[in-house]
């Protein structure tokens, strides 16, 4: 194919990553057209790009696939968290039949030539007993747990079959771990902005989370460079989450694991998270590691941050509450101190 | 004893104190304040401080696996009471733990509250091999899913049972250590201690020759008469979902008391190494290769255990 002339269709250019992805293919004169599909508008103000308002989840989207043209589709539209206009019970249909739709229109658009999809390395799941580095053939080794995970496995299997049944089409699955960074109001970057944070009594677990930029250039690197199959999208290294507080400099409020789930369903709403969807709980709790490998060698995505990096940029530029010292510790230090008052 | 006079002692006091009032008023977090006002502090003060404030900061290495070394450290001179006050480690054959590349270290597996034969085979290392290096242990599953245990276990350098895990820790050269009779071995009753269990199915094997990495055999003599495991409480086993619960002379009729290992007589004997590489990684696909391979490992293993055994004589004294 040649480089020039590309046109790219987003689906979900509502969401961050979306947008993200749209102003980034907006500054690249080897793209022809950009178009992108969602119910809410994009989060900035793009300059170039054409904005088709439609739900990807309506039998339409079987129409207007192949009228826009498209040689690429980008699927960016998976939620792992409710959004303004996209209550929590209404998820499933988004993540499962919204793709599933997708998937239907590609087969009807003869001038699609690859897809790429944004889905979640929750398809491993967080398992104490698992591999600390899941590689992306290590899928559905155990069961899937949570809702969240079962949609991922769901779309996944329908995306598997297309992807057998289409081999003429370069089609790639990117599977991410959770995102951090500056300006991003996801439900666990509000977390992690408690004045203090909730963690689980005894348990420490170890986390990759990769920086918003970081993200955003692995989606930009699939969409430019066909890659087959599934690929981890995850930063090098591990952090545990007792560092990423103090390299935040927050503290944590430990509490027993049993009452961890309550707690957080309660605080969950605040946060965004809904009924805490995905898999929150099991991940505070155990942790999740994925091998990087296939991103840094075939895709040849070399992310800017590492692990710790994600973090301390984060914590950097991240304004957030903070408990601010004791208010009686002058006088307390005054008092040890003997200084007369 | 060198050191400022006691009289000198509360003077150093009020001033590091008037120091972090100073500072904190100067707008410093605590933290930041307690490290300039140190400056007053003898040095191994204020070393200890620096470092403690730069653990808080988050400033310190994590491995990718999780493994803390400094945490490591720090819980390092217990296992070395244990070492060499309470057990009296005599350890033998360390030449054979090889100073650079990955190697496969197996050995028998004991000791029904908590099997302390990973932290003294990790001590031996340590103190006495010329070019120390932190092993990776295997720890049951069950540890992970446990508060408190699963942190620590991941911090002094424990990974999960998954065979992905030691080809990874092997592929990156570093030394793995598994005990392939694992339950079955902390969990058999005290009558058939220092008999070895059924060696699983060899997979420890299989990983050893996909990453042709050497198999040094250990035998630890000792760690069965810390607890003797004279019954199992199966039904409450199942109830808390543990493996196996031991009852053993003190436990739990002690109560906590009971916890205390008793001080047995240990040897650790480190065997010649197996060198696979020469067969080839295809070689674990073949079945008789990898039983034939663990089968001998075993007998290196049961041999050596009887040896030291002997040598030991009495199990206390």
């Amino acid at each position: 194919m040649a480089a020039a002339g590309r046109r790219i269709l987003i689906a979900g250019i509502g969401s961050h990553w979306g947008t993200e992805l749209a102003l980034r293919l907006e500054r690249d004169p080897g793209v022809e057209r950009v178009i992108g599909i969602d119910t809410s508008p994009p989060l900035a103000d793009l300059e170039r790009t054409e904005i088709l308002e439609a739900d990807i989840r309506s039998p339409v989207m079987a129409r207007l696939v192949p009228s826009t043209g498209a040689d690429t589709l980008v699927h960016a539209g998976i939620l792992w968290y409710p959004e303004n206009d996209k209550p929590a019970r209404a998820l499933h249909d988004i993540n499962v039949i919204g793709t599933l739709q997708l998937l239907a229109a590609c087969e009807r658009s003869p001038s699609i030539e690859r897809v790429v999809v944004r889905g979640s390395a929750a398809i491993y799941g967080c398992e104490p007993a698992g591999p600390s580095f899941f590689t992306e053939e290590m899928a559905r080794s155990f069961p899937l747990r949570t809702r969240f995970q079962r949609d991922i496995g769901e779309l996944e299997g329908y995306f598997e079959n297309f992807a057998r049944r289409r081999p003429e089409l370069v089609c790639c699955m990117l599977r991410y771990q959770p995102e951090i960074g500056p300006g991003l109001r996801l439900p666990l970057a509000r977390y992690l902005s408690l004045p203090a944070v909730p963690t689980q009594l005894g348990f420490d677990p170890r986390l990759q989370l990769i920086h918003a930029d970081d993200a955003t250039g692995a989606l930009l690197t699939a969409t430019m460079k066909p890659i087959r199959g599934a690929v981890n999208i995850a930063p090098n290294g591990s952090i545990s989450l007792s560092r990423v507080l103090r390299t935040i400099g927050r503290s944590q409020i430990p509490v027993p694991h049993q009452l961890f789930g309550p707690a957080l369903t309660r605080l969950g709403s605040n946060l965004g998270a809904g009924p805490l969807y995905g898999d929150a709980i099991r991940l505070l709790r155990y942790g999740r590691g994925v091998d990087n490998a296939r991103m840094r060698d075939e895709l040849g995505f070399q992310p800017r941050f590492d692990a710790t990096g994600a973090v301390r940029d984060f914590g950097r530029t991240s304004p957030g509450l903070r408990l601010t010292p004791l208010p009686g510790l002058g006088s307390i230090l005054d008092r040890l101190a003997g200084i007369p008052r | 004893m060198s050191g400022p006079p006691p009289t000198a002692i509360p003077e150093m006091g009020a001033r590091f104190l008037r120091g972090v009032r100073v500072a904190v008023d100067g707008g410093l977090d605590p933290l930041a304040a307690v490290e300039v006002a140190s400056a007053e502090l003898p040095k191994s003060l204020r070393d200890s401080i620096e470092r403690m404030a730069r653990r808080l900061r988050g400033d310190y290495h994590e491995d990718e696996w999780g493994f803390d070394e400094e945490f490591a450290e720090a819980a390092y001179p217990f296992f070395e009471f244990l070492y060499d006050r309470w057990w009296r480690v005599d350890a033998t054959g360390l030449e054979n733990v090889p100073s650079h590349g990955r190697a496969m270290l197996v050995s028998n597996h004991a000791g029904a509250l908590f099997p302390f034969d990973a932290s003294m085979i990790t001590a031996a290392i340590m103190k006495r091999h010329p070019l120390p290096r932190w092993p990776r242990f295997m720890v049951l599953d069950w540890a992970f899913d446990q508060p408190f245990l699963s942190s620590f276990m991941r911090k002094v350098g424990g990974i999960a049972g998954s065979p992905f895990n030691a080809t990874r820790i092997l592929q990156d050269d570093g030394l793995m250590m598994v005990f392939p009779e694992g339950v079955k071995g902390t969990g058999k009753p005290f009558a058939e201690r220092y008999r070895l269990q059924r060696f699983g199915r060899g997979g420890f094997v299989e990983i050893a020759l996909r990453t042709g990495s050497p198999i040094v055999p250990i035998a630890v003599v000792g760690s069965e008469e810390i607890y003797p495991n004279i019954a199992d409480a199966s039904l409450l086993a199942r109830a808390i979902g543990a493996p196996f619960v031991p009852i053993t002379p003190t436990f739990p009729w002690l109560g906590p008391l009971g916890l205390i290992p008793l001080p047995s007589k240990w040897r650790i004997e480190f065997c010649d190494p197996i060198e696979v590489s020469g067969l080839g990684p295809e070689a674990a696909d073949d079945r008789r290769i990898v039983f034939e391979l663990s089968e001998q490992v075993r007998e290196v293993i049961q041999g050596k255990l009887y040896e030291n055994l002997v040598k030991r004589g009495s199990a206390f004294l």
